[in-house]
């Protein structure tokens, strides 16, 4: 008993809990605990009325804690601390317990056993609340001035939209010109506007604007510092270290295509191109295709080269490219329009023209074109024989007879890879996923956002897009950096580490443990000792158990409260 | 079987075939009366892929056809079979007075 007056809400979660887990029986058994004056069941904790409902307990019992027993925090923290906080209770004294994805889900074949789990469960969560205590947001400062890395179309975009809202933009290139991919590439899909004329009208409209200052041959060396206030290092081309102070960052780094190994499916022999080389060939040439002087006849194309390949080890192409069926498509109506008599044999997987592309496989389709159907387990192959190009595939749609053809050119329809970045990807410490692009915080609700606060990626370097979801991306970045820098703070959550400094005894083990660089060495009356850098922290708690003096925990999990749910949790074993 | 671009060319100069926009779904074969087998899907499949020789070798199925439209009303693609049926009979006419004159 510590004098808590601590409320319990047990969700059913429509059946989801309450068929596996007696749900009436755990609350029961939460009434019993000391500090529990108030306990209930919902059907579905999570909607207006439950809520609505516990909020008046909170208010009519004067509760200083509340835990409700539902689903995986990850899905509703934010909502019951929302839902503290309008019953005018700090929202750090909530908890949320795991009776869904670690209980009934888990034990759906035992009752009895799910219901003694969840009981347990809820015992641990009643005691961590029990020594929970109020905690304040941290409010910081932020600086309305922005890093955007990469000046392709991405970063263009997103550097001018940044600017249109009064924040400055240094905007910063490894190459030596702005445009990336995008400005050697010709006609586009799928208003047939050329790459290049795009990337030059934005550049142009980069160089107006007195708040955006392009930097090119400019790497990003060094960050530190927090949201809001980044501190950043970049080496211009005469090798000068230039210092940068802003608010946000927008990584637009994008992507690079895949280059065939030499043989996968003919790559090397004469007449054999990538995707990309095609766009340029025909971007340079004006009239009908011509291909080392010889007039290009017919060409077949090979989808999906170095995408949607089987998993395995290391960096995984197990993702569909997004960009390359479409633009394929778009590429036989151009090579259509300027010949019409060119055969062109399309040798796809699938053919994922989505959504307003199909438009475009229509077009294809009627100015010729002919798709015949592979199996990812029976590839075509790509030779040279008797002075030409031979293309062989079983083609499904001929229930898998070989069709052979002689192509004048083969054009392998190549993805995009993510660009080797190491050096960037240790300089901004953002996750990377299995596919090797950065990783976003939530695939639906956060696509641009990272785990680094401040730090948000757009374009191809999160993975495959077009030209018009890189830009939506780019644009999405700014309306998130423009809600961060324009209000001019930001409240950072409390639950970050905190030395003891009457225990620490200054051993640096925790500031090798911290991944964030959270952890500075400072002075304390005659010694040294660590000291958390709030900001930086993430309260992800690798510095904890680093200490041998236990001198450091995490606020909302302190070593207090994670012993005590311990000792909740094997009562009746103990 | 082998490309043969150079028959896609006098099917091109025969003027009418136009299957670009089938998608081999096959409704036309369950559909047809005759219960032709090879018609229209795989013949058109072998006409858009220029295999001269399996084009020619269903003379039979190609003029045994009636020209009833059953299929071509059903067509979800809404390809002119009936037309194509009548385009190829064109091309194997000509290939036929090819070889008599030859």
């Amino acid at each position: 008993m510590t004098g808590r007056k601590i409320g319990v809400v047990v969700c059913q979660c429509g059946g989801n809990i309450s068929d596996y887990v007696d749900t009436e029986k755990v609350r029961a058994e939460a009434a019993k605990e000391g500090d529990v004056v108030s306990t209930q069941v919902q059907m579905f904790a999570c909607s207006d009325a439950a809520q609505q409902a516990v909020i008046q307990e909170i208010r009519e019992k004067k509760l200083d804690g509340i835990v409700v027993c539902s689903c995986s925090p990850k899905l509703h923290t934010a909502t019951f601390r929302a839902m503290a906080e309008r019953a005018g209770l700090n929202p750090y004294e909530y908890t949320q317990v795991n009776l869904r994805e670690q209980c009934s889900w888990a034990h759906t074949h035992d009752r009895a056993a799910a219901t003694e789990k969840g009981i347990r469960l809820v015992r641990a969560g009643i005691a961590k609340t029990a020594l929970s205590r109020p905690l304040e947001k941290m409010r910081v400062e932020t600086l309305p001035q922005a890093l955007v890395i990469g000046a392709g179309i991405a970063g263009l975009r997103s550097a001018l939209a940044l600017s249109d809202l009064g924040i400055s933009v240094h905007l910063i290139e490894r190459a030596d010109r702005p445009g990336g991919q995008v400005r050697r590439w010709g006609t586009l899909f799928p208003n047939d506007k050329a790459g290049k004329d795009l990337i030059e009208d934005l550049v142009r409209r980069v160089h107006e604007r007195d708040n955006i200052q392009l930097y090119l041959g400019t790497e990003l060396v060094e960050r530190s510092g927090r949201v809001g206030a980044f501190s950043v290092k970049v080496r211009a081309p005469t090798g000068d270290l230039i210092s940068l102070d802003v608010g946000a960052i927008v990584v637009a780094t994008g992507f690079e295509p895949y280059t065939p190994a030499a043989g996968e499916f003919g790559y090397g022999l004469d007449g054999v191109l990538t995707l990309p080389e095609l766009k340029e060939l025909l971007a340079a040439t004006p009239g009908p295709l011509v291909y080392r002087g010889r007039p290009v006849r017919s060409i077949a194309y090979v989808y999906c080269v170095g995408s949607r390949q089987p998993a395995e080890g290391g960096t995984q192409r197990t993702y569909c490219s997004r960009y390359c069926c479409s633009a394929t498509s778009h590429l036989a109506t151009v090579v259509t329009g300027l010949d019409p008599a060119v055969h062109q044999f399309h040798l796809f997987r699938d053919v994922r023209t989505y959504g307003k592309y199909e438009a475009l496989y229509e077009r294809a389709l009627k100015g010729g074109s002919v798709f015949l159907r592979y199996s990812e387990e029976d590839l075509p192959t790509v030779v040279r024989e008797d002075g030409g190009l031979v293309v062989r595939i079983h083609d499904r749609l001929l229930a898998g007879e070989e069709v052979e053809i002689r192509p004048d050119l083969v054009v392998l329809v190549t993805g995009m890879i993510p660009r080797a970045n190491d050096d960037l990807v240790r300089n901004l410490k953002l996750p990377i996923g299995p596919d090797g692009f950065f990783r976003e915080v939530h695939v639906k609700l956060r696509p641009v956002e990272t785990v680094v606060d401040g730090v948000y990626i757009v374009g191809t370097a999160q993975g495959p897009k077009n030209v018009a979801e890189s830009v939506a991306t780019a644009l999405a970045s700014v309306s998130k950096a423009g809600a961060l820098l324009l209000k001019g703070y930001v409240d950072l959550d409390p639950l970050v580490a905190r030395v003891d400094p009457t225990l620490c005894e200054w051993c640096g083990e925790c500031q090798t443990a911290c991944p964030y660089g959270a952890i500075d060495e400072v002075e304390y009356g005659d010694r040294h000792i660590a000291q958390v850098n709030a900001v930086l922290c993430k309260g992800e708690g690798a510095c904890v158990p680093a200490c041998p003096k236990a001198a450091i925990s995490v606020q909302g999990y302190t070593n207090e409260q994670i012993t005590s749910m311990i000792d909740a949790l094997a009562k009746e074993v103990a | 079987m082998k490309v043969d671009t150079g028959f896609l060319e006098s099917l091109r100069l025969g003027g009418e075939f136009d299957a670009r926009l089938c998608m081999n779904c096959g409704t036309c074969t369950a559909l047809c009366p005759l219960g032709l087998e090879i018609l229209p899907r795989r013949l058109f499949r072998h006409a858009l892929l220029g295999d001269r020789e399996r084009v020619l070798g269903e003379s039979e199925a190609i003029f045994s056809c009636l020209l009833c439209r059953l299929c071509e009303a059903n067509c979800p693609a809404g390809v002119h079979i009936a037309e194509n049926v009548r385009s190829l009979r064109v091309v194997l006419n000509g290939e036929a007075r090819g070889l008599a004159e030859a």
